[in-house]
């Protein structure tokens, strides 16, 4: 991940009013968690899992700051049971950001259930996303999510793919 | 010791606190116990999500102290956030674990605590909560309460209850969805801020 694509990334969050980030890192998003870490704006949770981390970006929602959940996409599947009961069951939002490992391109074995299982778990959950493979569409792919988050009151999700993490 | 007892002791000491509170016949328990709290509450229905939306909202509001209803099931589900608890150091957090042994929901199963093996207090202290402690008498649960809502650290404390239930109370009616309404409006107006304001158009 380019150096623009993480300040990308930062504009994008700024831009949506983002105080709080919570993430568990993972490799391709590898220079982004430093870079949120030293941001004055943006306080960082770093979380034991992905499911947690949800669950804190819900009660960071019900305060009235504005949380993401950055990690790799392996980390949607640690997350469905706290998004399915928050989003489905009392419309508390949270919106992710994660890395698209696992798709065509991918050169690890290990990644390939990561890419074969990221879009019909978000389908299941009724979860809109967006694939950002292009660098100058992170910020507006960020923003949109938001926007689209705190009109329905539900989940949504940007992945990064392609180029911009690789 | 009765969980609605430890509730009428804890509910007494509430004014301007916010609670996130676990599954179960606890919600009922506490609508009944703490009227003057039930708009400040938010009932959910969320095994191992409860201390975390807690935390959540206590890092969004550092400034108003945060009170996690939790219970030992949904703290067993996911330990992790014990740790994260610790190494965040939340000075506004009182987690209360309700410790019955039990799945009291459906009917009774054991949890892990029920060997007598296992000990939340401990672990949360292993995790580095330095202030987590066990009650098993109401004046302890109740000493517990106000040094919990006074320190500015995080504070937990296993409460050992019985596995009985308040008979006769008033049942909650509103849903998840109600529930979350009806909180955000409350933090809302209690902060001043908005949280689910109006649409670009009507």
């Amino acid at each position: 991940m380019q150096q623009s694509a993480v300040d990308a990334v930062l504009r994008g969050l700024k831009k949506a009013g983002v105080t709080v980030a919570c993430y568990l890192p993972d490799s391709l998003f590898k220079p982004l968690y430093p870079a949120l870490d030293a941001d004055p704006d943006i306080r960082t949770i770093r979380v034991t899992n992905e499911g947690e981390g949800a669950a804190i970006c819900g009660g960071v929602f019900l305060s009235g700051k504005r949380a993401v959940l950055v990690m790799e996409n392996s980390g949607l599947r640690a997350s469905v049971e706290p998004l399915a009961r928050m989003g489905l069951g009392a419309g508390i939002p949270v919106v992710m950001l994660m890395s698209y490992r696992g798709e065509l391109g991918e050169n690890n074995w290990w990644a390939i259930p990561h890419g074969i299982t990221m879009e019909p778990v978000l389908d299941a959950l009724r979860i809109p996303y967006r694939v950002v493979r292009e660098e100058d569409e992170i910020e507006r792919g960020i923003t949109d999510a938001y926007d689209w988050s705190y009109a329905s009151y539900y989940h949504s999700a940007v992945a990064l793919g392609g180029s911009v993490v690789r | 010791m009765k969980r609605y007892d430890c509730m009428k002791a804890l509910a007494a000491r509430l004014d301007n606190e916010l609670v996130i509170l676990s599954l179960g016949a606890s919600v009922d328990e506490w609508y009944n116990a703490a009227p003057h709290m039930r708009t400040a509450s938010l009932f959910q229905q969320q095994l191992g999500c409860v201390t975390p939306e807690a935390f959540g909202l206590a890092v969004g509001l550092p400034h108003r102290r945060i009170v996690s209803l939790d219970t030992d099931g949904g703290m067993m589900f996911n330990l992790g956030i014990l740790a994260t608890v610790g190494n965040e150091q939340p000075k506004n957090l009182f987690i209360v674990v309700w410790d019955n042994e039990m799945y009291q929901s459906i009917g009774g199963p054991p949890t892990h605590t029920a060997s007598g093996r296992v000990d939340i207090a401990a672990i949360a202290r292993g995790a580095g909560i330095d202030e987590a402690h066990t009650a098993r008498t109401i004046e302890e649960f109740d000493a517990h309460c106000a040094a919990g809502l006074a320190i500015d650290a995080p504070y937990l404390v296993v409460a050992k209850v019985a596995g009985t239930v308040q008979p006769d109370i008033k049942r909650k009616h509103s849903d998840g969805r109600e529930d979350k309404y009806i909180f955000v409006r409350h933090v809302e107006a209690s902060e001043g801020i908005t949280i689910m304001g109006p649409s670009e158009h009507n």
